[in-house]
């Protein structure tokens, strides 16, 4: 058992490694693998690369698969953890396709077709549209990926009622356009957007709503929480803040009439 | 309860504009990278206090951002600039990717389509360079440009003799000196919009948290005198520097009316003295200079993930996938060296160190 179980572990190594083609029948590897990392991955990608070292990127391993006249390009980039792995995916999906439980999240349209799974986010690009051929192949380079398939704990803690699917994203520097706030999540909700950033202690936290109410200004405090404060914004519009321990977090575009610090205490309850 | 302003007003009496070669388009001098940007509230901004150009590109987080500027400057069209780019291979592929860009942009042109991050002459194919003259006559956008990170040397002439490329959007900052200005000069001589990107070197944020450079970098004043030595050449017709909050607007905006100061050339200079004897430019002139065909850039960059970042491992591990007629070879075998870097990197040195560390 142990030797199948470290055999299988060699594999899925291997396979991050080295994305193979052949883990689905009649499709066999064109050219040379390629292999980049944080340094070099603009000869790759010139001019999108950024977008990934924003990430944490580490290296990207990539085939060209074929069969016929057909032609993959599979990728697999390996991120700084699971985290970003997944910012990195939810900042790439289209909000407006659903997503599908294979690995942690996947999304397959007709010619585009990406997973995470732990730290590794994996494209597939279609020269033609194949829908089934990339969920299959998604679905057997997910098996070869070692590592957990749970999603990061902050999207549990955004209370489901009103939530936009599949909106939930991370946000990898200056959550809402605002620079105190330095990483975070943010969803949509019918109604407003919430976000949650996690500060390194309570004392932080304190520190960075000082700072929001200095900046914001005009701000009325609010009972949610361990502290909070709500105020209207020209560009974020009716907002409700509050602290929990050291987590910040709250909504913004609230509506007119909307209960602000109810619909913030709800998200505040949520938060583990 | 009156609305406040999420960030400190700014004062559009200091917008300065410059005119973008041929095009005739009137930029502000600093426009918005909205590669980066996660929340439309700081794009809004922007055009609220007048920056009038945007850019953006089709691969921007998987299609998501061009959704996202298109958003956030929806209502003000008619008042700002907008570029998009395509990474496409050919024609086809090319004009699918701007109908898409149109309709996740909600407009009917874009002002400039840059063909995405070309990085030798080879690639400005004539099937490319016929998708942007069909898409002007089809009034899907005014302008053609070209973006490139590196290959100044070969993409700018073959932009200026394709007589059809109206913009050139290239990576331009404080650590490539003067090397590029006799381009940049060129292609201004020539009719063509120079757009300036990269101007705070992009290692900025590229550098690992801890980094002392970066924290060094980051103090009040490094990156406004980074883009204010791009600002000084005149030959620059617009900058987009990447922004992802209000405080990076605002920094930025204030650089429009300064003038760079002898304060921002100690900066820069210190800066640059720091980073000189380490700090490979890839641009690539080493290339071919070493008696021993070692790849110089490669082990530069090699070398500097083991003591630059930390990640001796991952150097490790580069260094051992290089042939082994490279890792065979030992500088201290060479009584002088070849190798002559421009921007003061100690080659032999550095890789000297590669081959102990690594070897």
């Amino acid at each position: 058992m142990r030797a199948l179980l470290l055999s299988l572990a060699a594999a899925a190594v291997t396979f991050a490694q080295a994305p193979d083609c052949g883990l689905l029948s009649g499709w066999t590897a064109q050219g040379e693998a390629r292999s980049f990392d944080a340094d070099n991955l603009f000869e790759y990608m010139d001019g999108n690369a950024e977008g990934y070292l924003l990430y944490h990127f580490v290296r990207l391993r990539g085939v060209n698969c074929q069969s016929g006249e057909d032609t993959l390009i599979l990728d697999v980039s390996e991120m700084g953890n699971a985290e970003w792995a997944y910012g990195m995916f939810a900042s790439n999906r289209d909000p407006r396709v659903a997503v599908e439980k294979i690995g942690t999240e996947a999304q397959i349209v007709p010619r585009r077709a990406i997973l995470v799974k732990d730290k590794y986010f994996v494209e597939i690009g279609s020269s033609k549209e194949q829908p089934e051929v990339l969920r299959q192949f998604v679905r057997a380079i997910e098996k070869r990926i070692p590592g957990t398939s749970d999603p990061p704990e902050a999207l549990t803690w955004f209370p489901p009622e009103k939530l936009v699917p599949g909106s939930v994203r991370m946000v990898p520097e200056s959550v809402l356009g605002i620079g105190a706030l330095k990483r975070g999540y943010v969803a949509e909700y019918a109604g407003g957007k919430a976000f949650l950033v996690r500060e390194t202690t309570p004392a932080s936290a304190a520190e960075v709503m000082n700072k929001l109410r200095a900046r914001i200004g005009g701000t009325s405090p609010v009972k949610v929480a361990d502290e909070g404060f709500e105020a209207i914004d020209k560009y974020l519009g009716r907002l409700c803040f509050f602290r929990k321990g050291r987590m910040i977090g709250g909504f913004t575009g609230l509506a007119d009439g909307a209960d602000a610090a109810a619909i913030a205490a709800k998200l505040a309850e949520g938060v583990k | 309860m009156p609305a406040s302003p999420s960030a400190a007003p700014v004062a559009t009496d200091q917008l300065t504009f410059r005119t973008l070669g041929k095009t005739g388009l009137k930029v502000t001098s600093v426009g918005f990278g909205c590669m980066i940007t996660s929340d439309a509230s700081v794009i809004a901004r922007a055009a609220d206090s007048g920056i009038n150009y945007f850019d953006t590109a089709r691969v921007y987080q998987g299609g998501n951002n061009e959704r996202m500027v298109g958003a956030a400057l929806k209502g003000k069209r008619q008042q700002l600039y907008i570029s998009t780019k395509t990474g496409a291979q050919d024609k086809a592929g090319a004009l699918a990717h701007l109908d898409t860009s149109l309709k996740e942009l909600g407009t009917d042109h874009v002002d400039i389509w840059y063909l995405h991050g070309k990085q030798t002459a080879a690639q400005l194919t004539d099937d490319l360079l016929e998708a942007q003259q069909i898409a002007k006559q089809a009034g899907k956008i005014r302008f053609a440009g070209v973006s490139l990170h590196t290959g100044h040397k070969e993409v700018i002439p073959a932009a200026i003799r394709s007589g059809k490329i109206d913009v050139i959007l290239i990576s331009y900052n404080f650590t490539m000196g003067t090397t590029v200005d006799e381009l940049v000069a060129k292609a201004k001589a020539a009719g063509l919009g120079v757009v300036a990107m990269k101007v705070m070197a992009g290692g900025f944020r590229r550098m690992k948290e801890g980094d002392p450079n970066g924290a060094i970098l980051k103090r009040e004043g490094a990156m406004a005198a980074a883009l204010r030595w791009v600002l000084k050449n005149p030959d620059i017709g617009t900058t987009i520097p990447s922004m992802t909050d209000m405080d990076q607007f605002e920094d930025n905006f204030r650089c429009m009316p300064a003038k760079f100061s002898p304060e921002d050339e100690k900066t820069l200079a210190a800066h640059l003295e720091r980073i000189s004897p380490v700090y490979c430019r890839m641009c690539s002139l080493c290339a071919g200079t070493c008696r021993k065909g070692l790849p110089v850039s490669d082990l530069l960059r090699i070398v500097t993930y083991a003591d630059g970042y930390g990640q001796f491992a991952l150097g490790r591990e580069r260094y051992r996938e290089l042939p082994d007629d490279v890792t065979s070879v030992r500088c201290g075998d060479c009584s002088s060296c070849t190798v002559e870097c421009p921007h003061g990197v100690h080659v032999a040195r550095r890789i000297s160190f590669a081959q102990e560390i690594f070897g």
